[in-house]
């Protein structure tokens, strides 16, 4: 007897139309300069902040969240000690996650994230703040492009904002369950 | 030219006088008009109620009725829209073919194939288009405010040559009136109040004539006119067109 | 039972100020739409090659499902394969039930909703905890989702702070969006990192790498995920799409038609489970391969669930979400629930004036209103009419087929509406049309006479 499996893919193959050609998706070109990408972050509710060096991350993360006392950081050094073992009450209560973002995608102020960059999969999502840090001159243009640079790896995300909702009464809310605000610092 | 005139049930019955605007504008165009005695409906509305088998006694009624003109022309996007792309169902001898190829919407037959460019004379009042869905989306007759934010169509364009007149800016520019066929007496409540709204937008953006290339929707928001008692004057394009005053 | 859509949206419409609410709220979504669309000058060809891809994907499915399970299981995730509602449920509580979990959180999945997932899993002694705000609070009214994007959309803000004062303590009267919000986030975040088990829907399931990937703008899939140390994703088997490089089309086309964004605010991709924790996909036909058979509402399974068609509906804007009977409303809902039970739903493709709008507004083409119109030849012809509306169809017919009945049904017709009482004709009980309008005045005679009068001297 076939199992349901079989059953689903046999009864595909019956009822599927014939063969359809998949065409080549065409070039489709854009603004990649990091002004577009600075314009569309903001858009989005997201906070861009441009420096001459990845040396002043530290300090403008103080002047951004003076009473903050659980930071955890790739780049710069944390106050809490973040790693894939964390517990959740150690996650739970980290303030500031400053991270470094692999790109930043020009037309809509997405950056990909993957779990590589992201110390512990929770930590960008639970975090009340997030600090992406992004060089200056790693933007793509579009979509396309963005997903010609990356690759699955084990997850990986594109962020795009702070967390937000709009389920009631369709009044944009910053902050929903994820990250409160989100600064993307290019250096 | 030999135009075969079809006139939609609905307006052979209650709107004569845009059956005559249309004949009499044509004619003036040049055209040579014959109007088929024997002609009844395009058998839309049983088709749109899921009765399309029901109505293929209508198709082949109309198809024998014009397939001897040049032309087919008919002041209904809708039923042109219907002629054009429902009679697939019936068997397709030449004869039916060059029905649907033939079957023009008024507007579209004026500045497609006579090639209007302007309409003489002057209308000093503020106008509101209705942009009918038929028409608009199913001949693309205008473009579509989800595929475009231009606005832009064969009606507007011809509508704006004429002295004096005044278009009106809707608020919404091509929602559907909610008259849809038997939809507006099996769904009275939805198809009310989306006429409803539609007419609101007009008086609020200031019409004082709305037109449209469809009756039935126009038929529809003017039962609203009247029971709200709103000073809109409703006329069919082709009215307008042919150089008819507000009637009273 | 059979959903009666127009009784329904005649409650809807008793509300007058609060129809208008609806309607604009779900128009300034369509506007925002509008504006995100127009900003990307290749839109319109994205839709073409999104299209493509799904229409493409379908004509092949069976082989990149193969190829999506084949990847997948490298990649240490479990595959299930479900026939039908009852299969997908029964898979996710044995899940469970092998976890000895207790602590299950949900984000937005339309497919365990299509399956009755929670009530199901309820009955058998597990609670499930919608994150998704919107969802969440329909959860606590106890109420089905208005809207697949959008699942509160029917609700106000009082609604909401009267649910959240008897459900989350905040003050009474409280209505402000800002701190109802924040008062679901500090609920929700304690649900989160709790979690043992997090239940998630796919937008895109990548068949060249065994990926899914999750769209939301909370991050409310990402919280239940990661914290918890099994995922379930649950997808309908039309999800597939083959490559990683087509996530770049569906990207730019789903935020933008769905709520005007650029994109949402966190694209998740799942590919394989942290050491230690187990990822599971459940694949779901549920009538799914029956539809592919049907060769004119196939291309219904393009869907990508953003529901522009909702939002640019003038039915569904002034009718609500409920009054469609089915897990997916609108337009989209009207094709897809046909399929499943046409007697039950044989109304919904009669809720449309079949405008067109929805299949404009579309981002993947599929060309609804024809859709509508076809089901509602079949249905006619699977006779689950109101028996009143076939014979007046046969009557019409045979009146509109032979000019003499015609030309007297006309005539009796306008002599009625002349002659007879205002009262008698505007009867709403007899005549619906007159309700809220007046008929057409009626001439002394019609095109007909006055042409063979006035042109055949």
């Amino acid at each position: 007897m076939m199992n349901v499996r079989d059953r689903i893919l046999s009864q595909i193959k019956v009822n599927k139309p014939s063969s359809l050609a998949l065409n080549e998706i065409p070039v489709f070109m854009g603004d990649d300069s990091l002004t577009n990408f600075k314009k569309n972050l903001e858009s989005i509710s997201g906070q861009p902040i441009e420096v001459n060096s990845t040396n002043e991350v530290e300090s403008i993360v103080n002047q951004l969240f003076p009473s903050a006392k659980k930071i955890a950081s790739s780049i710069i050094p944390g106050t809490v000690s973040i790693d894939t073992s964390s517990d959740l009450v150690s996650l739970e209560q980290v303030e500031v996650a400053v991270l470094r973002g692999e790109f930043g995608v020009a037309e809509n102020g997405a950056i990909w994230l993957p779990e590589s960059n992201m110390i512990n999969r929770s930590l960008p999502f639970i975090a009340q703040y997030l600090v992406l840090v992004l060089k200056k001159n790693d933007m793509v243009m579009n979509m396309h492009k963005a997903y010609e640079r990356c690759r699955p790896g084990n997850y990986g995300s594109f962020i795009a904002g702070p967390s937000k909702t709009a389920d009631i009464e369709q009044s944009l809310v910053i902050g929903a369950h994820g990250a409160r605000s989100l600064t993307v610092i290019l250096d | 030219m030999n135009v075969g005139l079809f006139i939609p049930c609905y307006i052979d019955q209650f709107y004569p006088q845009v059956g005559i605007a249309t004949l009499e504008l044509l004619e003036k165009m040049g055209c040579n008009v014959g109007y088929p005695l024997k002609q009844t409906c395009c058998g839309q509305p049983m088709a749109n109620s899921g009765c399309e088998q029901d109505s293929i006694a209508a198709y082949q009624h109309f198809v024998k009725n014009f397939s001897s003109y040049d032309y087919i022309v008919t002041p209904s996007g809708s039923c042109a829209y219907h002629v054009k792309k429902h009679y697939n169902i019936i068997e397709q001898t030449l004869e039916v073919k060059n029905v649907r190829e033939r079957t023009f919407e008024f507007v579209h037959f004026l500045t497609d194939i006579l090639k209007v460019k302007e309409i003489p004379g002057s209308f000093p009042h503020q106008v509101g288009l209705h942009q009918s869905c038929h028409g608009q989306r199913g001949l693309k007759l205008s473009n579509a405010s989800e595929i475009t934010p231009v606005k832009d169509g064969e009606a507007l364009r011809l509508l704006r040559t004429i002295k004096d007149i005044r278009i009106t800016e809707l608020d919404r520019n091509d929602e559907c009136c909610g008259f849809g066929g038997t939809f507006c007496v099996t769904e009275e409540a939805v198809s009310s109040r989306m006429g409803t709204d539609r007419v609101a937008d007009h008086i609020k953006n200031k019409t004082e004539v709305l037109t449209g290339g469809d009756m039935s929707c126009l038929m529809h928001l003017d039962g609203i006119i009247k029971r709200q008692k709103l000073p809109i004057k409703v006329m069919h394009i082709a009215e307008i067109l042919n150089g008819n005053s507000i009637t009273k | 039972m059979s959903v009666n859509h127009a009784s329904s949206a005649n409650t809807f419409n008793r509300d007058f100020d609060r129809t208008t609410w609806h309607d604009e709220s779900l128009w300034f979504v369509r506007q925002k739409r509008d504006k995100a669309v127009f900003s990307v000058s290749e839109f319109q060809q994205l839709r073409e090659v999104a299209s493509n891809i799904k229409e493409h994907t379908l004509s092949s499915l069976d082989h990149y499902l193969i190829e999506f399970e084949q990847n997948a299981l490298s990649n240490g995730v479990h595959v299930h394969w479900a026939a039908n509602a009852q299969e997908h449920n029964q898979i996710i509580l044995d899940i469970l039930k092998q976890n000895k979990a207790t602590r299950i959180v949900k984000s937005k999945s339309m497919l365990t909703e299509e399956c009755h997932l929670n009530p199901f899993l309820k009955e058998n002694g597990f609670d499930v905890v919608d994150t998704d705000l919107g969802e969440r609070i329909i959860q606590f009214r106890n109420e089905p989702p208005s809207h697949i994007v959008m699942p509160a959309i029917h609700l106000k803000k009082e609604d909401v702070g009267k649910t959240f004062h008897e459900h989350l303590g905040t003050p009474a009267n409280e209505k402000d969006p800002q701190r109802l919000t924040e008062a679901a986030r500090q609920h929700l975040r304690e649900k989160f990192v709790a979690a043992e088990v997090a239940i998630t829907g796919v937008n895109f399931a990548i068949a060249e790498t065994g990926s899914v990937v999750v769209c939301t703008n909370e991050g409310n899939a990402d919280l239940g995920v990661t914290f918890a140390k099994v995922h379930i994703a649950c997808m309908g088997i039309e999800k597939i799409i083959p490559k990683w490089q087509h996530l770049g089309v569906f990207t730019r086309v789903l935020a933008r038609s769905a709520t005007g964004q650029p994109i949402t605010t966190y694209t998740s991709h799942f590919t394989k489970p942290r050491d230690g924790n187990e990822m599971h996909i459940v694949i779901l036909d549920n009538g799914r391969t029956q539809q592919l058979g049907r060769e004119d509402f196939r291309n219904s399974l393009k869907c990508i669930r953003c529901a522009a068609c909702m939002n640019t509906c003038p039915v569904f804007r002034r009718s609500g979400g409920h009054s469609y009977g089915f897990t997916v409303p609108g337009p989209i809902g009207s094709i897809l629930s046909p399929n499943l039970d046409l007697k039950k739903y044989s109304a919904l493709p009669f809720a449309s004036t079949l405008c067109g709008s929805c299949s404009d507004v579309c981002p993947v083409k599929i060309d609804i209103h024809v859709q509508l119109y076809k089901w509602r030849q079949i249905i006619s012809k699977e006779n689950a009419l109101p028996i009143s509306k076939r014979w007046s169809m046969k009557l019409l017919s045979t009146v509109l087929s032979r000019h003499g009945l015609y030309n007297l049904a006309g005539k009796i017709a306008r002599f009625t509406l002349r002659w007879m009482p205002h009262s008698i004709t505007h009867n709403t009980l007899l005549n619906s049309w007159a309700k809220s309008r007046e008929l057409p005045h009626p001439p002394k005679e019609s095109f007909g006479t006055w042409y063979q009068k006035n042109k055949l001297k």
